[in-house]
């Protein structure tokens, strides 16, 4: 409407006219929107920059100037602080550790979601809505919620500070959003592969293993990278449950707040946790952004 | 969790040094323990240190050996884990011969765990070579448990020479002289202090090692043991005193505001640096680990004690590694003696890296003019205290954010409330003590 | 959103006659058998604790002692706890419906760009960091000195590009006869007439800072019918006396000296010489004021406090949202592109211009979508925890805090009050019920 009324005084103009102009206006309104999401999307790596270049500084460069003089002064770029990083013991044990409860904790779930998220969507017993409505509600219990009691049971049963302790942990909590994700999407498989499987005589347990578990590969993949970036990032649990058995996150953040805290040794350390991560990310972008999809339209 | 890593980074202050000094050079002189070589046996040892240091400290097994040849002495290193280690290995039966201890608090739960000999063989020994103070330290309940055989040092304060020179001040002896120089250091317009209030313990070092010299070693062990309220005039008078370094927000790097968001080794790199953001930084022999700062000792950065405060005698604040025995045997009971000796202290003070108690160690045997200051005042001191906040309760000591971090933490941003803040320091102290 | 399509899918196949013959015990118990490594975990990891953390609620430190609603008091009257409150409503007023916003706003200025996944990737990429490694990476933005904080550097170019710079970084008086601070004028406490010599002597001037023309500072001779004075650094190694002008203090030259009457009004300005000089030559008698104005230091920047008590929570939401607006936009640009391209035209071909459109057809076909971010951003949002530990400094973790976080240091981080601890999980419990309520009324729809 209001095109209408800023039209109005002026007497018809040609046809064309009009369309050129309102191109010339688009591209002009254009320009600010490219303008606006480069300098955007710059602004959003300067802090992963930001760190990344500090870690390649040296202690006393660093005291002089931030990370911003590797600009005009490239050849301050030193990697002692990665020969450093990788020297030191504690944190690579840490790096370890974080490897092994990452992948323990994306396997164990998965394992367990499919199984149960094959029961919920192609098994028939009594109470199966109900059940599947019950872990919907355990999908949004915070995990502060089991944080003392299991603490105390891990220490009742001697596990705490042990790796298979956070697994334990992680597999649970993550199986809430596995079960749904992975149930609903086998869901959609056709039904009549699964009639024609179940007349040849396959037993449930077959049906299963050859033909959900290869079918339902992109939502498990997509599953797999959530829980491992999940486990992989988590410091709560582990700060929790472990006192020597430190994944990196945790040998890092004890590094930034007890005496020893340099920047020398956090930046190259912190770089280097997440650089695995990102590597995943980038991998299999594609699983997780439809996990993502998959699991937040809820 | 602090000591451990604290106590890392006090190893690693040295080992630039060491790794200048060849490894070949010791045990010329070693055991003279004086009870010659009618001991025999083996000995299972084990302490913290790794590395450069565990090859220093192989050089005093040695040195030890040597004398007693019919000994075998085994080293292992803990490591980090080695509370743990240890604690499991008493609840297995199967403890070491004799350990070093980082933590004064784990000598007293060995004690009430019945892990530990008494070392009242050697009592005489520790007395007159480390003093009472040391003596005093090693003890529950007045047994001899054990006794600080490295030391380290907190009653240090570095400074940068330049910044110093250009001020025209000296490394000042007595508290007055300091507060002088550091308004002098002030007006030549560089900040006298950087202070890492944002990591609480600095501030609590700095307040310990005010105490000890205005309240004197009775009220600091009094204080320790909460024998005496946080509200006592003695706390407020030190703390009144402590206001004149953290209450001028023009004499301090960043400001009050900029000292509370300071880490430890921005402080120190505040002061090592070529363009130093401040002149002079209070803490421990470990801060030349801190940073790597390219700056020289002696020439470009250096050490003093921490001044004297109305004649206090010469007092350390500090900790160290205690040495205990779990098993009482003939040879384990030599090398406990052979450690209080003085040739046992040079041989790895002469290496760097170390501090003694001993007496009789002359401060010439360490390596270069830092350590010999730095370790130096250990041997000299009259007065050795352990860290105060570390023989608290951890929600009271040792938490970051809370208790007496957080709490000092407010003090510098409220210097003039020291009733206040006493008052909250009681409050919580009651509340951990129970 | 492949995935998403089937979550109201095809419900399961009914049993064969086959399965139904051989007995519903058997498929009940294969289905018990495949349930049941979930329903262990689920039990034993969630359900039982969830249990014993309301039970323990109502117990004492120790939890030897019942007592009652007690912890939950403390929740309302203990002072970390209330501003953990306070500052949890904070991130639930401003984060979701601010991730939201963003989100939205990149996923429709990209929507048309050839290459928004560039833009996509840049902005998402945070979600695969770790929320601590993020806070350590936030950390070093947000360090207070100019020199090594990113974002205070920033700051500190837009403004040296709008002040001027005087000669001088930063002064102080160096004695009582001066007053004011270098933030505003520097001038002598007493007032000064005709004959006079005025001595601003100013101190904490690093050396390097003195202006290098500079020279011996003298202190001039008295003027009959002026007033004549010296500006110079009243510092020489060892201190000097203050407000005496002694050797090997240098003047300082290029300071703008201003007389002013008693009543303020302006008389004159001068310029230093290189020995710190300066004169008034004729001055009508009466009292005057001599004081250095502001234009003659270029205050140095200290930095913004950004970690400080006051600004931490907002310098911690914006590096949450730096997290997680990568979320939002690629999922509502999810949901931009299922909507289908000819109700658009229709609505554009009606006149609507782009805003109406966005505003009247977009917006609303968009809402289930927008939904979505927003309740799983309130669910974060109550739980976060990583992001403040790593990014707060000790100093101000009792202004920062949030509840998750206070539950964990009360909980395990010193204190070890198992009773408060509790309680606060459940405090935190209890506000994600109602959107559990929400979850399950929607899927009881669904299934």
């Amino acid at each position: 409407m209001a095109h209408a009324e800023t039209a109005g005084p002026i007497t018809a103009p040609p046809a064309e006219d009009e369309r050129l102009s309102a191109r010339i206006l688009r591209f002009l309104g254009r320009a600010p929107v490219h303008i606006f999401l480069v300098v955007i999307g710059l602004l959003w790596l300067v802090p992963t920059l930001g760190l990344f270049l500090t870690s390649l500084l040296s202690p006393g460069d660093f005291g002089d100037q931030g990370w911003w003089q590797l600009f005009s002064e490239p050849s301050k770029v030193t990697f002692e602080n990665y020969e450093a990083v990788f020297d030191n013991d504690t944190l690579i044990s840490a790096l370890f550790t974080t490897l092994i409860v990452a992948v323990g904790g994306t396997i164990l779930p998965i394992i367990v979601a499919a199984m149960a998220g094959y029961a919920f969507a192609w098994l028939d017993f009594p109470g199966r809505d109900w059940l599947f409505i019950l872990v919907i509600a355990l999908l949004v219990v915070p995990l502060q919620m089991a944080l003392i009691p299991i603490f105390s049971l891990y220490n009742k049963l001697g596990i705490f500070d042990t790796t298979l302790s956070l697994i334990l942990f992680h597999t649970a909590f993550g199986l809430p959003f596995a079960i749904f994700l992975l149930r609903n999407f086998f869901i959609g498989i056709p039904r009549d592969l699964m009639e024609a499987a179940r007349i040849d005589g396959a037993s449930e347990i077959r049906i299963f293993l050859r033909l959900i578990l290869p079918l339902g590969l992109p939502a498990i993949a997509s599953l797999g990278i959530f829980q491992f970036l999940w486990t992989w990032n988590d410091l709560l649990v582990a700060l929790t449950f472990c006192r020597e058995t430190q994944p990196i996150t945790v040998a890092i953040f004890s590094q930034l707040r007890q005496f020893g805290a340099n920047i020398e040794l956090i930046a190259p350390a912190t770089f280097v946790s997440l650089i695995i991560p990102l590597g995943v990310f980038f991998a299999f972008q594609r699983y997780f952004v439809e996990g993502l999809l998959a699991g937040s339209v809820k | 969790m602090t000591r451990r890593i604290r106590g890392r980074a006090a190893a690693l202050t040295l080992i630039g040094a060491l790794a200048l000094i060849a490894a070949g050079c010791g045990g010329d002189d070693g055991g003279s323990s004086g009870d010659g070589g009618d001991v025999s046996g083996t000995l299972a040892v084990t302490a913290i240190w790794s590395g450069a240091e565990q090859e220093a400290f192989q050089a005093v097994i040695d040195g030890f050996t040597e004398a007693n040849s019919g000994v075998t002495v085994n080293y292992t290193s803990g490591g980090d884990q080695l509370p743990t280690q240890l604690s499991t290995a008493v609840e297995g039966g199967n403890p070491p011969d004799i350990a070093f201890l980082g933590q004064p608090g784990l000598v007293r739960d060995f004690v009430e765990k019945d892990a530990l000999q008494p070392l009242d063989f050697a009592r005489e020994d520790v007395e007159t070579n480390l003093g009472d103070s040391a003596v005093q330290l090693g003890s529950v309940d007045d047994t001899l448990y054990g006794f600080l055989f490295k030391a380290a040092n907190k009653s240090l304060v570095w400074y940068n020479v330049a910044a110093f020179e250009d001020a025209g001040v000296e490394p000042p002896g007595t508290w007055d002289d300091f507060l002088a120089a550091a308004d002098t250091i002030g007006a030549s317009g560089i900040p006298a202090f950087s202070i890492g209030g944002a990591d609480g313990w600095t501030l609590t070092d700095l307040f310990e090692n005010i105490y000890l010299r205005t309240a004197g070693p009775e009220k600091y062990d009094q204080l320790a043991a909460h024998e005496i309220p946080w509200t006592d005039q003695s706390v407020k008078d030190a703390l009144t005193e402590m206001a004149k370094v953290v209450g001028n927000g023009d004499n301090i790097a960043g400001g009050t505001t900029g000292a509370l968001q300071t880490d430890f080794p921005t402080s120190v790199s505040n002061v090592f640096s070529e363009s130093p953001k401040a002149a002079q930084v209070i803490e421990g022999d470990f801060v030349p680990g801190a940073v790597e700062s390219g700056l020289e000792p002696e020439t470009d950065y250096n050490v003093f004690d921490f001044p004297a405060i109305n004649d206090s005698a010469p007092s350390v604040v500090g900790g160290g590694d205690t040495v205990v025995m779990f098993k009482d045997s003939p040879a384990a009971q030599a090398f406990i003696r052979y450690l209080t000796t003085v040739e046992a202290a040079e041989i790895w003070a002469e290496r760097g890296g170390f501090g003694s108690l001993n007496q009789d160690l002359d401060t010439g045997t360490y390596p270069d003019a830092i350590q010999q200051t730095a370790a130096g005042a250990l041997s000299e001191a009259e007065v050795f205290r352990f860290d105060l906040s570390d023989l608290q309760p951890a929600a009271f000591g040792g938490t970051v954010g809370q208790g007496l971090f957080k709490l000092f933490q407010d003090f510098v941003q409220n210097p003039d409330d020291v009733d206040g803040i006493t008052q909250q320091m009681e409050d919580a102290a009651a509340k951990a003590f129970g | 959103m492949s995935v998403t399509g089937s979550v109201a899918g095809d419900p399961p196949v009914t049993p064969t006659p086959e399965a139904v013959e051989s007995g519903g015990w058997r498929r009940h118990a294969l289905a018990a058998g495949f349930l049941a490594p979930a329903a262990i975990f689920l039990g034993v990891w969630i359900v039982y604790p969830t249990l014993t953390t309301i039970w323990r609620s109502f117990f004492d430190e120790s939890g030897d002692e019942f007592v009652g609603l007690q912890n939950y008091q403390t929740l309302f009257t203990s002072d970390v706890i209330l501003t953990a409150i306070k500052n949890n409503a904070i991130w639930v007023l401003v984060v979701p419906a601010l991730v939201t916003s963003v989100g939205l706003v990149f996923a429709v200025l990209t929507e048309r760009i050839p290459w928004s996944v560039a833009f996509k990737t840049a902005v998402f990429m945070p979600m695969a960091i770790s929320a601590f490694a993020a806070g350590i990476t936030w950390r070093i933005v947000y360090l207070q000195e100019p020199d090594r904080g990113a974002l205070n550097a920033g700051i500190a170019v837009v403004k040296d590009s709008f002040s001027s710079g005087g000669v001088l970084a930063d002064a102080r008086p160096s004695s009582d006869a001066l007053e004011g601070t270098s933030q505003g004028t520097i001038r002598l406490a007493e007032p000064v007439g005709r004959g006079d010599i005025a001595l601003l002597g100013l101190t904490a001037i690093g050396s390097s800072e003195v202006p290098d023309d500079a020279e011996q500072a003298v202190r001039p001779e008295a003027l009959q019918g002026g007033i004549r004075g010296v500006v110079w650094r009243d510092f020489k190694p060892g201190g000097g006396t203050a407000g005496e002008v002694e050797p090997d203090e240098l003047g300082l030259p290029g300071v703008t000296v201003k007389l002013r009457t008693s009543g303020g009004g302006a008389v004159g300005s001068t310029m230093t010489a290189t020995d710190g000089t300066f004169s008034f030559d004729e001055v009508e008698s009466g009292e005057y004021s001599v004081a250095i104005g502001s234009e003659s230091f270029s205050q140095s920047f200290g930095g913004v406090t950004w970690l400080g008590e006051k600004l931490v929570t907002p310098a911690i939401l914006i590096s949450y949202l730096w997290i997680w607006a990568g979320f939002a936009m690629v999922v509502i640009a999810a949901g931009l592109a299922a909507i289908p391209r000819d109700v658009l035209e229709a609505a554009r071909t009606d006149g609507g211009t782009e805003w109406q459109v966005f505003r009247r057809v977009t917006v609303p076909l968009l809402a289930p979508v927008l939904t979505v971010v927003f309740i799983t951003m309130l669910i974060n949002v109550l739980k976060v925890f990583d992001i403040v530990i790593a990014i707060a400094p000790g100093s101000v973790q009792d202004d920062a805090t949030v509840l998750a976080l206070q539950m964990w240091r009360t909980a395990f981080g010193g204190s070890n009050d198992f009773g408060v601890g509790s309680a606060i999980a459940v405090f935190i419990f209890l506000l994600v019920v109602p959107i559990l309520a929400l979850n399950i009324r929607r899927f009881r729809r669904e299934l």
